[in-house]
């Protein structure tokens, strides 16, 4: 059989996306997905008979703009449905709204803190400004620092000349938001605690890190990202689950003649005199291909699918450096009926948005405190939905499904993830919520937790870790996953990169399986 | 022409900036502020010496040795050394595997405090600066560090930014031996070792010292400076600095008399010279905000305690772990002093000095204050018995009390926290990080300035080298 132009390892969203975008170009793709569904970490699962969950990524944050459009992602069937506030519930019975309508926003700030009012909109124009300055380099293939090759050189040129483009100003509130941690940054800005909490619980989403702990405050700018191509707001929630947003890149990748197979373990990737040349599946099963990418986390790639003897002992040992750590976990809960908030107790708009348990930054300290040693937080930081508000398709009529993101929740469990701890963590969570919604624990009708320990098992992501290794500033941009390696290419021929392990990484976003099949098209694939 | 430089405060940073001066033909006035602040700890860099010819005038420096001594178990001491093979020899009592690992550990950390040092002694980059001179500038710095090689430019941009904890865990597995090592990417900052940008700190520590060294050496620095001819060194509180037509005009004393000056350069930190002693009403509120906004957060107290006998140890240190350390940091996350700090001893003769981390800058009334200095001697006596009852007398410095007495602000020896944010170009701030203030003719020259406190001396020796070279062009 003739072989194809590239197998994709692994049916992630970037995995599809990277092999859209080859197929568009005209090349013979292959993806291989373990599972017996396609998606990866963004997937729709029935997991209780009539109730829908995004079992493990919940909203859509970062899905590249430029993705949506290039793919036509609305045709094959993408919906995404606005989030329009975040509601901080207070464990004084009072809570801190944050709506996406202006006004009403400055009303309710104006309620907390008159002067954080005032600086919300200056805030909100300066990281409108920043995620601008940022854009562009989210779509670059970053070059390495120390070659002396003309297309690294290019690149840091281009780099450089980006940056002072940017103006003093600018140039140097980067550098503040890459090295300073999102409480500090937030301090500079507000006084209100929840306000300063609930903003710097994005920077530690992913990360063992509090939200006091240095480099931080890169993530604040991820919620002004979406917000900039106005093609929807700072979050969504994809109708139908986080799955349709799989499906839809997978329909478009189909459109344009990619083939998908799922249940089809790679169980290596095939090397021929230093070379790669297909994959071996679980089972023996060999389908050859002029070059391989995959989209699996680094050590999953490296250390399982090539294997060390394969690899220089340099970028071995970087490997081996490189960091996971997952640290959240997922409750997911078919309910009875609607959670009744002290702070408000009426059915609302505030449901229908994020609800946010992070009252104070201390609070979120206190929690990663927990995780540093080894045990999940006892008053976890958690982020909730409930996606049937928005979509009545995802559970029965009358019921309701929750998603909860939960951190922290560390990897490495001091004496280890058994069942008894996965009951007692959800336990702990289901107890944080009741405090400020007591009516909760009658209301559930199922519940779901899912550990780090789960999310390595299920999905094959390394320690849990959600963006296949920490967004930390020694792993961004032409570190991820490490130097010379971060322009998508390996040190074996014709073996690619293309996950969230690589630059940019993290969350829905795709860009790191577009930017790799551009590498690999300007390549010759 | 002679022109007349009022230095505020005596430090070594005013007075390496004082001599150069004067040696250019300025007439200088040092005053002499607060009293001199610490022993004269940080590496003097050689382009100091050469420039004032230190080492014909005295200049010793020394380190000791060893340069840090843990305890680990009742008469075990894991022992560090300026020489790298006896550190390792030490190191094999409690792992065979790290002290395989030690010598390539050294080499590596070397390497990389050698490209600090090249960044300390040229004054920051400015990468957005205007005109071609600061593109050059900025392109020369970075051809210099690509020449040091691949290895080295790759640690250099992937361990700066680390956590010191994740650097000493790829390395080593003696807990004691991550303790000790990582103490040194805390020291004076309110950061736990899991912090981002500790591993710098460690780094910082390194300049100048010997592979294996993580402890600057002391010196005499201002002692041979204080008594190098050339310049005027008079006791006096500055109370004002004074600013006609946005130029600094001179200074008032306390007690009314004023300088006049074409220039002035102030060892304080930047909040305390252009929001106390500059009039308001010169700055723009932006820029208030920003100075507002600069962090020195102090974290450390210091206790002298005087001994009837000599100490028995030169140095003594209590890290048993990177964990220690950690939840040390936790207790001062929320304003506590640590329950079980970090205690650093130095012995000269019956004098002990002790370094301890972390001290919030917060006010202690007197029992606390005892408390924590009986914690102290407890905590070496633990490992050191006898030395408990040896203490005839004791001296607790906190952070309100090195501010007082040393001006460092919050407590912070570093002026503003070496921290990422607050290094080269964004030291103290960006608009801030030439040296010059919005303030015509007045310099700032603390270590507040790049390259912090680590360098003994280069603040100031930067900071005449830009008023200098400002001098030169403003005339033309």
């Amino acid at each position: 059989m003739k072989p194809y132009d590239a197998i994709i390892v692994g049916g992630g969203h970037n995995g599809l996306v990277c092999a859209a975008y080859l197929a568009r170009a005209g090349k013979r793709v292959l993806v291989l997905e373990r599972r017996d569904r396609i998606g990866g970490a963004a997937v729709t699962e029935e997991v209780f008979p009539g109730f829908r969950f995004s079992v493990f990524s919940y909203v859509v944050s970062l899905l590249r703009p430029e993705i949506i459009r290039e793919l036509d992602l609305p045709r094959h069937g993408l919906h995404v449905l606005p989030l329009e506030s975040t509601l901080t519930p207070l464990p004084n019975g009072d809570y801190l709204a944050q709506w996406n309508d202006h006004d009403q926003n400055r009303r309710e700030l104006a309620r907390h803190s008159l002067r954080d009012a005032e600086a919300y909109d200056d805030y909100g124009r300066r990281m409108h400004h920043m995620a601008r300055a940022v854009k562009p380099l989210l779509a670059m293939a970053p070059p390495d620092p120390a070659s002396l090759h003309p297309r690294d050189l290019l690149g840091l040129a281009g780099l450089g000349s980006h940056l002072r483009g940017l103006g003093r100003e600018r140039f140097h509130e980067l550098c503040r938001l890459m090295t300073m941690s999102s409480a500090d940054y937030l301090d500079q800005w507000f006084e209100c605690e929840p306000l300063k909490a609930t903003k710097s619980a994005s920077g530690i989403i992913g990360t063992l890190a509090g939200p006091r702990s240095p480099g931080t405050a890169f993530v604040l700018l991820h919620h002004y990202m979406g917000e900039l191509d106005g093609v929807f707001r700072a979050w969504g929630f994809a109708k139908g689950g986080n799955g349709s947003v799989s499906a839809a890149i997978a329909a478009a990748a189909r459109s344009f003649g990619a083939e998908i197979r799922t249940s089809a373990p790679v169980e290596r990737v095939l090397i021929e005199s230093d070379r790669a040349a297909g994959v071996v599946l679980e089972g023996g099963e060999e389908i050859r291909a002029r070059r391989v990418a995959s989209s699996a986390d680094p050590r999953r790639t490296f250390v399982d699918l090539v294997g060390e003897k394969h690899l220089p002992a340099e970028f071995v040992a970087a490997i081996r450096r490189y960091r996971f750590r997952g640290s959240s976990a997922k409750v997911n809960l078919a309910l009875g009926e609607l959670p009744r908030f002290r702070c408000l107790p009426q059915p609302g708009a505030h449901l229908r948005g994020a609800i946010s348990i992070s009252p104070s930054v201390e609070y979120l300290e206190r929690a990663y405190d927990q995780a540093k040693y080894g045990e999940f937080s006892q008053r976890p930081y958690l982020d909730m939905v409930i996606p049937s508000l928005l979509d009545p398709s995802m559970a029965p009529p009358g019921k309701h499904v929750m998603s909860i993101f939960v951190q922290y929740a560390p990897y490495r469990l001091n004496g280890g993830w058994t069942d008894a701890r996965r009951e007692a963590f959800g336990d702990t969570v289901i107890d944080t919520i009741a405090e400020y919604a007591p009516n909760l624990k009658s209301a559930i009708l199922h519940r779901q937790v899912v550990t780090p320990a789960d999310i390595e098992r299920t999905l094959g992501l390394s320690e849990g870790n959600i963006f296949q290794g920490e967004l930390s500033l020694q792993q961004m941009f032409f570190l991820r996953p490490a130097v010379p390696w971060a322009r998508y290419g390996t040190p074996i021929r014709d073996l690619f990169q293309c996950g969230s392990g690589t630059h940019p990484g993290g969350g829905v976003m795709g860009a790191s399986g577009r930017n790799a099949a551009r590498a690999m098209l300007e390549q010759g694939v | 022409m002679t022109a007349r430089t009022v230095i505020i405060g005596a430090g070594a940073n005013e007075l390496v900036a004082a001599h150069l001066l004067a040696q250019a033909g300025n007439s200088v006035l040092v005053l002499a502020v607060t009293e001199s602040d610490r022993l004269d700890s940080g590496w003097v860099a050689p382009q100091i010496v050469r420039a004032l010819d230190l080492e014909r005038h005295g200049l010793q420096a020394s380190t000791p040795d060893p340069w840090l001594a843990l305890p680990v178990a009742p008469d075990e001491r894991l022992e560090l050394w300026n020489d790298v093979a006896r550190s390792a020899e030490s190191i094999r009592r409690f792992s065979s595997t790290d002290a395989a690992r030690w010598p390539e550990f050294c080499e590596r950390m070397a390497r990389l405090a050698r490209a600090l040092e090249t960044l300390a002694l040229e004054g920051p980059p400015d990468p957005v600066g205007e005109g071609f001179g600061a593109i050059a500038e900025m392109l020369g710095v970075s051809l210099r560090m690509r020449r040091r090689g691949r290895p080295a430019l790759e640690d250099l941009l992937r361990i700066v930014p680390m956590p010191i904890a994740d650097l000493l865990d790829d390395w080593f597995e003696c807990d004691a031996l991550k303790g000790a090592l990582g103490a040194a990417g805390i020291l004076h900052l309110r950061q736990g070792p899991r912090a981002g940008g500790t591993a710098l700190n460690f780094l910082q520590h390194h300049a100048g010292c010997a592979p294996g060294v993580f402890r600057p050496a002391a010196s005499n620095l201002r002692l041979v400076l204080t008594q190098l001819p050339g310049i005027e060194i008079r006791q006096a509180q500055v109370t004002r600095i004074l600013v006609g037509g946005g130029q600094a005009k001179g200074v008032v004393l306390e007690g009314g008399e004023e300088i006049a000056a074409e220039r002035v350069l102030s060892g304080a930190d930047p909040q305390r010279t252009l929001l106390q002693l500059v009039d308001p009403g010169w700055l723009e509120p932006e820029f208030v905000r920003t100075l507002r906004g600069i962090r020195s957060r102090g974290a450390v107290a210091q206790v002298v305690l005087e001994l009837d006998r000599e100490p028995g140890f030169s140095t003594l240190a209590i890290a048993p772990s990177l964990d220690y350390l950690e939840k040390a940091y936790d207790d001062v996350k929320y304003g506590h002093v640590s329950r079980q700090p970090y205690v650093e001893a130095r012995a000269e003769g019956r004098k002990v000095r002790v370094h301890v981390q972390y001290v919030p800058h917060t006010d202690l009334d007197a029992a606390a204050r005892e408390a924590l200095a009986e914690q102290v001697i407890r905590s070496i006596d633990a490992h050191q018995p006898g030395f408990g009852g040896s203490v005839v007398q004791k001296t607790i410095l906190l952070p309100a009390d090195l501010q007082n007495r040393f001006g460092w602000p919050e407590g912070q020896m570093h002026h503003a926290e070496p921290a990422l944010d607050q290094w080269l170009w964004m030291r103290p701030t960006p608009e801030l990080a030439r040296y010059r203030t919005p303030i015509g003719g007045l310099y700032l020259c603390g270590p507040a300035m790049h390259p912090g406190a680590w360098f003994n001396g280069a603040c100031g020796y930067l900071a005449a080298k830009r008023a200098l070279e400002h001098g030169r062009t403003s005339t033309r």
